[in-house]
């Protein structure tokens, strides 16, 4: 059963790669290493090779160079009706919630008015727009607070693969495993969360260049994507 | 010249001491179990400074990072109610300690089940080898019974014995106490480190 500590992205490959393996495979295996031999032979690393791909796996999302343009699946790709309920950012040196987002539970929330057309925009649940202080890219440490549900089917090895980019820069990788999911249970998760060092030079241009901080969080079932969220963040709130 | 200047001797200094951010605190991975209503939210949320108030019953899990001075637990705190506990088991793997939580002022048949649920943790073949905190919480409750009737009822000395587990009384009212009860369980972490892995 997976563990559920935290795994961040150290720079260069974890493990030692075994003999014969090339560096870019390295870096592109995850912790726990790909079993799959066919992977091993040509990894697709675009974004226009994913969307080929039937099964999006961790190990394909791991070598993305940037946020990617279009979602790699499909909102019913969700069948374990996984939901995000609440996002909670704590700075964990003053206790303070900088942030705390929550979704209306069911009975707050209006009925949803017939739609014959067949426009709703299924995207709109997948995408979160952030807008920060310039303070907030100085946090040294957070808590983020997510909490989901689930629906009835049991979720064996639940894993989150989170990805942050300034343009085409690699920020932030979070790889985290929540391991089994209780059927029709509502679970949180809090991990603490180093901010990468930035350079003045980097934090003027986020701050400067609203939006261009972007997101991408890739859920599996059994290394399997069922679940593509977007964000993207401005730190020049309050300016 | 052959001097350096009072900065550059400063920069020069700094740049050979502070090689880095100081070590990183050892990290251990808990679960945290219990009947419902036993308060392990509650006691988990004022370990890290967060509001008492607007405390649900745990539907899942709930995992935190509780930061102490010289170690971080991620805790896995899990549901306590009928539904829940069947699954307890399904997140011992990969545990280095456990918490067990009870309601010292619970009714006899709840005591008699938070009786069972801790037995079979302490012989569960993920957690037998492993150091439990057993808190005896809401102390502060007229009807809660000593640490003394708690260990005699739950058979703690012949049930546990070789076994290395920490018995404390608590109540949210003292929280000082309560991280003292962890600080002793970091204490039986670390030594577990130092031991020579076996099977």
């Amino acid at each position: 059963m997976s563990s559920s500590r935290p795994r961040v992205a150290a720079p260069g490959p974890e493990k030692k790669p075994p003999p014969g393996a090339g560096g870019v495979l390295s870096r592109l295996r995850g912790r726990r290493g790909s079993g799959d031999a066919a992977l091993r032979a040509g990894l697709p690393r675009s974004e226009a090779e994913l969307l080929e791909l039937e099964t999006v796996r961790p190990e394909h999302v791991l070598g993305l160079g940037r946020v990617t343009e279009n979602y790699l699946c499909k909102p019913e790709d969700n069948i374990y009706n996984i939901d995000f309920t609440r996002f909670k950012i704590r700075d964990l040196e003053t206790g303070t919630v900088l942030f705390e987002i929550a979704k209306p539970s069911a009975s707050e929330q209006d009925d949803d008015e017939e739609d014959d057309n067949g426009d709703v925009d299924t995207s709109a649940g997948r995408f979160v727009r952030y807008q920060f202080t310039p303070a907030f890219l100085r946090l040294r440490t957070v808590g983020a607070t997510v909490e989901f549900t689930v629906g009835d089917k049991p979720v064996s090895n639940f894993r989150m693969i989170e990805r942050h980019y300034f343009r085409d820069r690699l920020l932030k990788n979070f790889d985290f495993d929540f391991g089994f999911c209780i059927p029709s249970s509502r679970n949180t998760c809090e991990h603490i969360y180093e901010f990468p060092q930035l350079s003045e030079d980097l934090i003027r241009l986020m701050v400067e260049h609203p939006y261009e901080t972007r997101s991408d969080s890739f859920y599996f079932v059994d290394n399997k994507l069922i679940m593509h969220n977007k964000a993207d963040y401005a730190y020049n709130g309050g300016q | 010249k052959g001097f350096l200047s009072l900065p550059d001797a400063v920069t020069c200094f700094r740049a050979l001491c502070c090689k880095g951010p100081p070590p990183p605190r050892p990290e251990y991975d808990l679960v945290c179990i219990g009947l419902t209503g036993s308060g392990k939210t509650s006691l988990l949320s004022q370990l890290c400074s967060e509001s008492p108030e607007n405390i649900v019953s745990t539907t899942g899990f709930s995992i935190k990072a509780v930061p102490f001075q010289n170690a971080i637990l991620n805790v896995k705190e899990l549901g306590g109610a009928d539904n829940i506990r069947k699954y307890w088991s399904r997140y011992y793997q990969g545990s280095q300690g456990v918490i067990f939580v009870l309601d010292s002022a619970s009714s006899e048949d709840d005591l008699e089940t938070a009786r069972n649920e801790l037995h079979s943790a302490l012989q569960h073949p993920q957690l037998c080898t492993l150091p439990f905190l057993i808190l005896a919480n809401h102390q502060d409750k007229p009807a809660a019974r000593s640490v003394q009737e708690i260990k005699k009822y739950f058979e703690l000395e012949p049930l546990a014995r070789g076994k290395r587990w920490i018995l404390k009384p608590c109540s949210l009212d003292d929280m000082e106490a309560v991280k003292d009860s962890f600080t002793l369980l970091i204490s039986l972490l670390e030594e577990r480190e130092l031991e020579p892995s076996r099977m």
